[in-house]
């Protein structure tokens, strides 16, 4: 692999030699210098997402023979083929009968999505309130809500196990999505976003006859679609990696959700590791494609609210 | 249609100065809605949080009085639980475990992620955009799924990190990246910054937009190098952000724990002779492996206590280096 | 009407997708196959296969449908705890390796998940008809909660055709003394490179399994019965010294021969010629080295006093019964037919040389055999007639930290006699040992806290 080292020595020559040429203003220079810099960056951080892809479809005899994919003329099936999916997708026996790799998907799908929108539903609601409505109690309980996101998670995470078992919850995916369903981070979210609302539109929609739910959801939710966006993506997000509390509180083999199953199988195929990065690679792919559509409202709904301090 | 309960401020317009041509300036009032519509938004939070967090939280306070063997056994121990990690070895390699975590995060990671966001500043919006996206996906994967994947990647011989320093330093084929004591810090940071260095460049490339150019285009002139423009006027314009990034950041180092679990499977991430071990991971250990609750806040309290006093010394420090 | 939607398109899409989903997740649910009546669970293949074959005629005879699963022990054994201390469901038997009890059994008896077996065990007079030692594994705060799978006394496997050639008397090999004497005599350089090529016995550079074994013939333990770590004593002491001695010293006898591939290249090449030998391993040599047929015997542990025990004991599964079992009848009558069943016991014992705990079946053909591999010797009876001699392990709560530190000791301890030899080597050992046994006594002393109600 010197063929790496001798790149870098050209490019550091490139560089060189573009700095020489002008040294009162190298700009040239330090734009070159600037797009190396960043494109080392990228590969590095890319580098391993290209190595999965690679890995998933090469097979097991020769996944360490080749960095990432065979040279094109190696290509056949005995090189490249689906036996890690076919692996994945076999159903595996449990006390709860045969578990297959859908289901799994499917747990994970299910208490994603519905967290999210849970929590959209709730925290909206909540921060329009915070923001647009005025009533006793309103300074007290800000604070309170302040005061709660300064607590870690981590902490309530035993007393809730304790309840959830108490109260027939545990190993049920609505016991796990019903204690995250209102969070104050989203709820502050929303009452920023709320707050640049016009008043006089909603005052018009009151004098129109409009009841306050209705002006909720055909007025000011429209305005705000860019944090819903974001807010959708940062918690489906957070769901679908979510690993530590599922872990505790899930127990039967067919509620597991993927990260939880992920990792399992990382100890049981622990020589055949292509079999579980299979599974990785399709658990990222939900994520991404939401990543995707939604990349422009997520930074925005991201750095909202930092940069305002 | 509800009445506008009596709580209404009317708007008023400043009186005129005398003598001189009116000028309206409208001062803009909130007007303010009462009613039982906010009650009724508020109910779903309010009822879920005082039993999923009111509730807990006092528990949290009293459950770490008791040693318990899982849900339903607890037994009243005082104090105890609290001298146990004074003195239990294992808790503090994982308290000074995570505190090494903690401090590579702030003193290595930031500066990679302020070196980025100043590299991609510079060009249009579209390359920006280009690269940001980049960078920031590999926040997209779940802690868990990349522990699972760099799990694989850190191989002797044969992985691609092991493959990639030898092609570069002529080091490390076949180097156990985790199975030796000393490696296993630097290859947990090294996971870390492949998964946040985008993340945190995200919130620095969005702070640098506020800069004022001109400030910076006056100190150029002033006769400053890059590095003082960027260190006596830029970063100052953006204090703000570098506080919330830096707090933000002891506090998810201080709650690692998913990472470390996943790249060292087989000991439950305890890692070789304990040295992957985190705060958040004795926690799981403690409470939901050997099944003592109890134990499990305490130490959480341990943690939240560490947090907060963490956050409090930084603000102090930010408003210090206001002046 | 997707524009209409009030937050947007995305939560729009994600909002069918998790009505959907949920409907399917429902749908699912509702269309579980019904439960067998008894469910399963063991970690080892080859125990899977065994009890599949034979499970048909339970299912018959008893009009119930059982299924067996393969589980990972490292994933299971928590979620196994968390589920019975939960509450949520779990399965009705459980096979388990020796030392796991401890994990399940640390708090109050109420909240032990699996089924108190002593009264069963007593009426039906299972301790006389087993080898009683072999309960320890499975017995708790004086209660025993498993039936015992096997036994693995210990043997020596020996180089028959090697040692008969260098005039060695086995028989006269009765103590640990004698065996090192000649082993010093033997353990030498052959082609003068500096590099021993013969050493007598193999033995794991850092201790591992053969040092508790030693310890346990010695009459050492690491716990007691009431399940307290025990190894901080003279025995111990004396078991670190002469294993440091044999495989460090000035003289040593043994070698590291590692395991499988190594271990059985150094069989065949003679390497060492005395090889420990529970029950198992001695199938592994007959399976993997088909060279060396006739040529290996086996021989009964030196002791280490004259007239003392002659074997130990390493390892073991046992079978144990869920608390929450809807039929725990059926399962012990189950559990019953898996470890008392004369053609399962056969069979075993003619896939893998392990001889069952059950007195009754000792005389079962296949166990006295005379065994061609090893020089004809009756492989069976050879180690049935050890299996009462056995020495008890008890299980401990505190198990796995335990033997950490245990290994953790015997690695200072290594480390030590490296420097120093054996100067102050005694005390040496003895500041590690009780080093960690105060360790562990703290722990205990928490867990006590728990038992305090009792």
């Amino acid at each position: 692999m010197n063929s790496l080292q001798i790149l870098l020595l050209v490019l550091l020559a490139i560089f060189l030699v573009l700095y020489v040429s002008s040294p009162q203003r190298p700009r040239r220079a330090f734009r070159f210098a600037r797009w190396v810099l960043l494109g080392m960056a990228s590969v590095a951080v890319l580098a391993p997402f290209v190595w999965l892809v690679a890995a998933i479809f090469k097979d097991k005899t020769v996944l360490n023979e080749y960095l990432f994919f065979p040279p094109l003329g190696h290509w056949s099936l005995e090189t490249m083929n689906l036996d890690n999916f076919v692996e994945l997708f076999r159903g595996k026996p449990s006390i709860q009968g045969t578990v297959h790799f859908w289901q799994y998907a499917l747990n994970s799908t299910v208490f994603a999505t519905v967290s999210t929108c849970t929590q959209l539903f709730f925290s909206s609601l909540a921060g329009y309130a915070l923001a647009k409505y005025d009533f006793r109690g309103k300074g007290p309980l800000m604070i309170f809500m302040l005061g709660s996101m300064m607590i870690p998670q981590v902490l309530l995470l035993a007393p809730i196990y304790e309840m959830a078992v108490d109260l027939g919850m545990v190993d049920t995916l609505w016991g796990l999505i019903l204690p995250h369903v209102v969070s104050a981070y989203g709820i502050f979210l929303f009452r920023q976003a709320c707050m640049s609302i016009p008043n006089d539109m909603l005052d018009a929609g009151r004098i129109d006859g409009a009841s306050e739910l209705r002006i909720y959801f055909a007025l000011v939710m429209p305005l705000v679609r860019p944090m819903a966006a974001a807010f959708c993506l940062v918690s489906f997000l957070g769901n679908w990696n979510a690993f530590f509390a599922p872990n505790i509180f899930l127990h039967s083999q067919d509620k597991l959700t993927l990260p939880i199953i992920l990792n399992l199988y990382v100890n049981e195929y622990s020589a055949d590791y292509g079999v579980f990065l299979a599974g990785t690679a399709l658990a990222i792919i939900p994520p991404a494609i939401l990543f995707f559509a939604l990349q422009k409202e997520f930074i925005s709904g991201l750095t909202s609210g930092s940069v305002k301090g | 249609m509800q009445p506008i309960a009596s709580g209404r401020e009317t708007s008023s317009i400043p009186p005129q100065p005398s003598g001189g041509a009116p000028v309206a300036r409208p001062r803009r009032i909130r007007q303010l809605y009462t009613g039982w519509a906010p009650y009724a938004f508020l109910s779903p939070y309010l009822a879920l949080t005082a039993v999923f967090f009111v509730y807990p939280f006092l528990n949290a306070i009293s459950l770490a009085f008791y040693q318990t063997n899982g849900p339903r056994t607890r037994v009243f121990v005082g104090l105890q639980n609290f001298q146990f990690l004074l003195t239990d070895e294992v808790f503090h390699t994982a308290l000074w475990n995570t505190t090494v975590f903690a401090c590579a995060s702030v003193f290595l990671q930031l500066p990679l992620s302020m070196g980025l966001a100043l590299l991609l500043n510079r060009g249009n919006d579209r390359i920006k955009g280009f690269f940001r996206l980049i960078l920031f996906s590999p926040n997209l994967v779940g802690q868990i799924f990349v522990g699972i994947l760099f799990g694989v990647l850190f191989t002797p011989r044969y992985g691609l990190i092991n493959r990639v320093f030898h092609a570069l330093f002529q080091w490390g084929l076949e180097e156990r990246w985790l199975d030796n004591p000393n490696l296993v810090m630097p290859a947990i940071v090294l996971t870390s910054l492949w998964i946040w260095v985008g993340f945190n460049m995200v919130y620095f490339l969005a702070a640098l937009q506020t800069v004022d150019k001109n400030l910076e285009e006056a100190a150029r002139i002033d006769g400053a190098n890059a590095w003082q423009v960027f260190w006596h006027v830029t970063l100052p314009s953006m204090r703000h952000v570098v506080v919330f990034v830096v707090i933000m950041s002891v506090i998810g180092s201080y709650q690692l724990f998913e990472l470390p679990l996943a790249l060292f499977h087989e000991n439950g991430g305890f890692g070789p002779d304990n040295s992957a071990l985190t705060v958040i991971g004795y926690l799981n250990f403690v409470a939901f492996n050997s099944g003592d609750l109890g134990l499990g806040s305490a130490v959480g309290w341990v943690v939240a206590c560490i947090i907060f006093t963490i956050s409090l010394i930084q603000i102090r420090i930010a408003r210090v280096a206001k002046e | 009407m997707i524009e209409k939607f009030p937050y947007g398109k995305a939560p729009f899409w994600l909002f069918v997708i998790a009505i959907t989903s949920t409907l399917v997740l429902l749908a699912v649910r509702r269309e579980r196959p019904p439960r067998p009546d008894l469910v399963m669970v063991c970690f080892s293949g080859a125990h899977k296969a065994a009890y599949e074959h034979a499970l048909p005629r339970f299912e018959q005879s008893r009009g119930a449908k059982v299924q067996v699963q393969l589980a990972n022990w490292l994933s299971l054994r928590t979620r196994l705890q968390n589920a019975m201390l939960a509450g949520t469901e779990v399965p009705d038997l459980v096979e388990m390796f020796a030392g796991s009890l401890g994990f399940f059994t640390r708090g109050p008896r109420e909240d032990i998940g699996f089924l108190d077996l002593t009264e069963r065990i007593r009426a039906e007079r299972l301790e006389e008809r087993m080898v009683e030692s072999r309960f320890s594994l499975w017995t708790a705060r004086g209660r025993i909660y498993g039936i015992p799978h096997d036994v693995h006394p210990m043997m020596l496997v020996y180089r028959r055709d090697l040692v008969e050639k260098l005039g060695i008397d086995i028989d006269q090999l009765k103590t640990w003394d004698d065996f090192v004497q000649v082993g010093q005599r033997v353990t030498k350089d052959l082609d003068g490179d500096g590099i021993i090529d013969r050493y007598m016995l193999n033995l794991p550079q850092n201790g591992n399994w053969a040092l508790e074994s030693l310890l346990l013939q010695r009459g050492g333990q690491l716990f007691d019965e009431h399940g307290r770590v025990a190894f901080n004593s003279d025995e111990t002491v004396e078991v670190f010294r002469w294993y440091l001695r044999q495989t460090l010293g000035p003289q040593p006898i043994a070698h590291d021969c590692g395991w499988r591939q190594p271990l059985m290249k150094a069989v065949s090449d003679g390497l060492a010629l005395f090889f420990w030998a529970p029950d198992w391993r001695t199938y592994e040599f007959q399976d993997g080295l088909p060279l060396l047929r006739g040529k290996l015997a086996l021989m009964p542990l030196p002791a280490w006093h004259p007239g003392g025990r002659r074997t130990s004991v390493w390892g073991g599964t046992g079978l144990l019964i869920s608390k929450a079992t809807q039929r725990p009848d059926l399962a012990w009558d189950l559990a019953k037919f898996l470890y008392f069943d004369r053609e399962q016991m056969g069979r075993l014992f003619a896939d893998t040389n392990i001889i069952p705990p059950v007195k009754a079946a000792w005389n079962l053909p296949e166990l006295n055999r005379p065994n061609p591999f090893y020089s004809n010797q009756p492989l069976g009876r050879l180690y049935a007639d050890l299996a009462a001699e056995t020495p008890p392990v008890y299980s401990a709560a505190l198990d796995a930290v335990a033997h950490t530190k245990f290994d953790a000791a015997f690695s200072r301890a290594i480390e030590y006699y490296k420097d120093h030899g054996e100067q102050g080597l005694d005390q040496k050992i003895r500041s590690e040992l009780s080093y960690a046994e105060a360790y562990l006594r703290r722990m205990e002393a928490r867990a006590h806290n728990l038992l305090a109600k009792e």
